[in-house]
Order: C-alpha cells, then structure tokens, then sequence
C-alpha cells in the first residue's frame, strides 16, 4: 500500500517521524483519515482518538488533543498539543480525571466560566481513556 | 613583622580555597544539568520548526482577508518578553538580555511579561508595567505554563493592549558561545512565496479561522522552545564562568603559597642570623 511521510510533533519531542499507510485524527469538523495523496489540507485538531497505520501494517492508537493538522505534498503533518500512545496512557488516572470532570460538570450551569474548562477536561479524559482501551 | 604577614597569607590562602570549593561545586552542578537542559532544548525544536512554517503557509493563503493576528497596525504599545535566568553567577548572560531589551525598547512605550526571576526583579525596580510577575521559575518549566503565557499574549494583542510582541531570549550556539536575539512573535509575517504553487491547500473551516484557533497554541511551542533554549544557554553561560572563576582561584592559590614559602623563608633565614650574631659576641 503506498505510504507518506508523517511526522508527529508535540512542544516537548518529536513523537513520531516516519513512513505510513493511514493516519486518523479528530479535527474540529469530525473524523478524517488521511491516506497517500492526499490534496493539501489543513484543519485544526479537537480532542479524540487518534489511529496511525505504519508501514509495516502495524496499527497503534493514541489520544491527541489540539493543534493542526496540515498535509503539504504528501508530506503529513501532525502539530499536536498532546499526543500520547495508548502504551503510556494511565487509564487509572484517565478515569479518575473523567470521574472528577463529570462531577465538576454536574455541579455547574451551562453558563459559568468554568462549563467549558470542565467540559475539556472531560474531553481530554474520554479521549485517554478510549485510546487506552 | 614577617610572621603576621605570614598569618595574613596563610588567611587569605584559605578564604580563596573556599571560594575555589563553591565554584567548583557549582561548576560540576552546571555540568550535570547542561545535559538534561540541551537535551530539553533539543527535544523542543522540531515543533518550533514545523509549526512556524504553517502558520507562515496559512497566513499566506488567506492573504487579501482579514486574518488575526497578522494584522499590521499601528504600533503604540509593545510587549516584550524577557527571558532571563533564576540566578546569577553566570558571566554576562542577564545583563547581555537586558542590553538588548534597553536597545530594542528605547525611545518607544512598551511593557514587559518577564520570565525568570532576575528579568522580575530588574523590571519591577524600573517600574515597567507588567503583564504578569508569575513566573520566576525557568529550569523545567511546563508545556501548560506556556499555554498559560501564550494565552496571556494573545488576549492582550486581541484587546488592543499592545500592537505587537517581542520575544528576546538567547540562543544556546555551542558550550562556549550564546546568542541574545529578539524575534518579532506577533503580528505575523507572511511567508515569502518563492514560487507561486499550483494547488492551493484546503483549509476547514477556512484559513483565517483555522489560524486563529491554532496561533496561541504555537505560541506557546514557542515559547517554550525559547526557554528551554535560554536555560540550556544559561547553564552552559554558568559551568564557563565558573570553570574560569575557579582556574583564576587555583591561579591565585597558587601565588599567594609562593608568597607564603617566600615569607617562610624569609623569616627562617632572619632567625638564623640572629642567632648566628648572637653566638659571635
């Protein structure tokens, strides 16, 4: 299957640099796998899943939150603000923090400040703790 | 007269040891950390890299509209940030940050968001105004504290609270040599189109909105690959300075036993001709 060139980089390190088949992502506007050949594209990133399809057939998952996605000849780019393999997600930690967060929302109206800080948090929380399923 | 003199020496010789000790123990610690800091630095430059260049390509792709943050308006206020060390005790490195910052701000009106503690305390005794005087710790700093910086910088810009923002830190070039620069993070600068592309990108939703949901983000990569950068350059500064503080102690140790020895002698050869002269009568 042809591949393309994917580079996975948070502030902190360089995840991942190398060659792969597929790669889905949650953006803004929903899904969107991404395979060789794909038209230039760019889209900011939401809070979700992610899956990449290496070279090799090998499929891993991790939780990515935030940042751009862009797609330059072939070359896919994945600018993240967290990216974390389901290998080094804390599912235990990830749970509580969904358990703390939907508590938090409960107690809060929809229109405080802090409904859509809580509301990220249990975002970010269900995205670990489905990756690291 | 030559035995307290002797005394004198022999006092200074060892207020010299001991300062030879904390140098050299300073030394060492600055060589500990250096690995651990070039390390960070290192690990933080690919994001900085990647996420410059499409910022630039989707500033470029909307050029004619309005986008924010690359609006270039008029400039009468500036925000600077200044990124300094905890401590001292590096050779030139606050002072040479601070230079740049007084030439890069003179004549204009300007406030400062300082990171690290020396750059809090130099401008609050110039009285700058200050966006925030948190954040005084600069050896291992979060991603999430740049988030929180970032997000500081672009609430001010969008609010008109200044037209533009500096950012001047320095660059860690090898063991022996930093840079100070000063970069311009906001507004931002269209890429310069070297050949006009064929196919466009794609933005969803369009480019000016992708940019602004995602500038702050790459702020904050910025930032912080400009600290980590400053506090490899100001451990790397701190183990120079304190290699030559302590060759300079060693030097002077070495000098000042030679005095020593000299009195020493002195004295002795002094006491024998006594006692020779009073044999003699």
């Amino acid at each position: 299957m042809a591949t393309f060139h994917l580079q996975i980089v948070t502030p902190d390190r360089m995840v991942y640099d190398g060659e792969a088949q597929s790669v889905i992502l949650r953006t803004v506007n929903g899904d969107i796998c991404i395979l060789a050949n794909h038209i230039d594209y760019a889209a900011p990133l939401g809070i979700g899943e992610a899956k990449v399809i290496f070279a090799d057939g090998k499929e891993r998952s991790a939780a990515c939150n935030g940042g751009l996605l862009s797609v330059e000849n072939n070359e896919v780019r994945v600018i993240a603000t967290t990216f974390e393999w389901a290998e080094d997600i804390d599912i235990e930690r990830a749970k509580r923090a969904q358990q703390a967060a939907e508590e938090q929302l409960q107690k809060l109206s929809r229109q405080d400040v802090d409904y859509a800080v809580a509301e990220a948090k249990l975002k970010r929380a269900l995205a670990r703790v489905q990756a690291g399923k | 007269m030559a035995g307290s003199s002797m005394k004198d020496i022999k006092l200074r010789i060892k207020s010299v040891e001991s300062t030879m000790q904390i140098t050299k123990a300073m030394q060492l610690v600055a060589t500990s950390k250096l690995r651990r800091a070039k390390e960070r630095m290192e690990a933080s430059k690919p994001y900085a890299a990647i996420s410059e260049a499409a910022i630039r390509a989707a500033v470029r792709s909307c050029a004619g509209e309005e986008v924010p943050f690359a609006d270039h308006r008029e400039v009468k206020n500036t925000c600077v940030v200044v990124v300094a060390g905890e401590r001292g005790l590096a050779g030139g490195y606050n002072n040479n940050v601070f230079k740049r910052v007084a030439q890069e701000t003179e004549g204009k009106p300007w406030c400062v968001l300082p990171i690290g503690r020396k750059a809090i305390e130099k401008y609050q005794r110039l009285g700058i105004p200050m966006l925030n005087a948190d954040h005084g710790h600069v050896e291992g700093i979060s991603v999430s504290e740049c988030y929180r910086l970032a997000k500081m910088l672009t609430d001010g810009y969008l609010a008109g609270q200044f037209d533009e923002v500096l950012l001047i830190y320095t660059n860690f070039q090898n063991m022996l040599s930093q840079e100070v620069r000063a970069d311009r993070l906001l507004p931002i600068e269209p890429e310069q189109e070297e050949k006009p592309r064929l196919v466009s990108t794609v933005y969803e939703p369009e480019a000016s909105e992708t940019l602004a949901a995602v500038i702050p983000d790459f702020l904050a990569g910025r930032l912080y690959s400009a600290i980590c950068d400053s506090y490899a350059s100001e451990v790397s500064a701190r183990r120079t300075a304190m290699d030559s503080a302590t060759k300079n102690a060693g030097e002077m140790i070495d000098s000042l036993s030679l005095k020593y020895n000299r009195a020493r002698q002195g004295a002795i050869t002094q006491e024998i001709t006594e006692i020779v002269a009073g044999a003699e009568h």
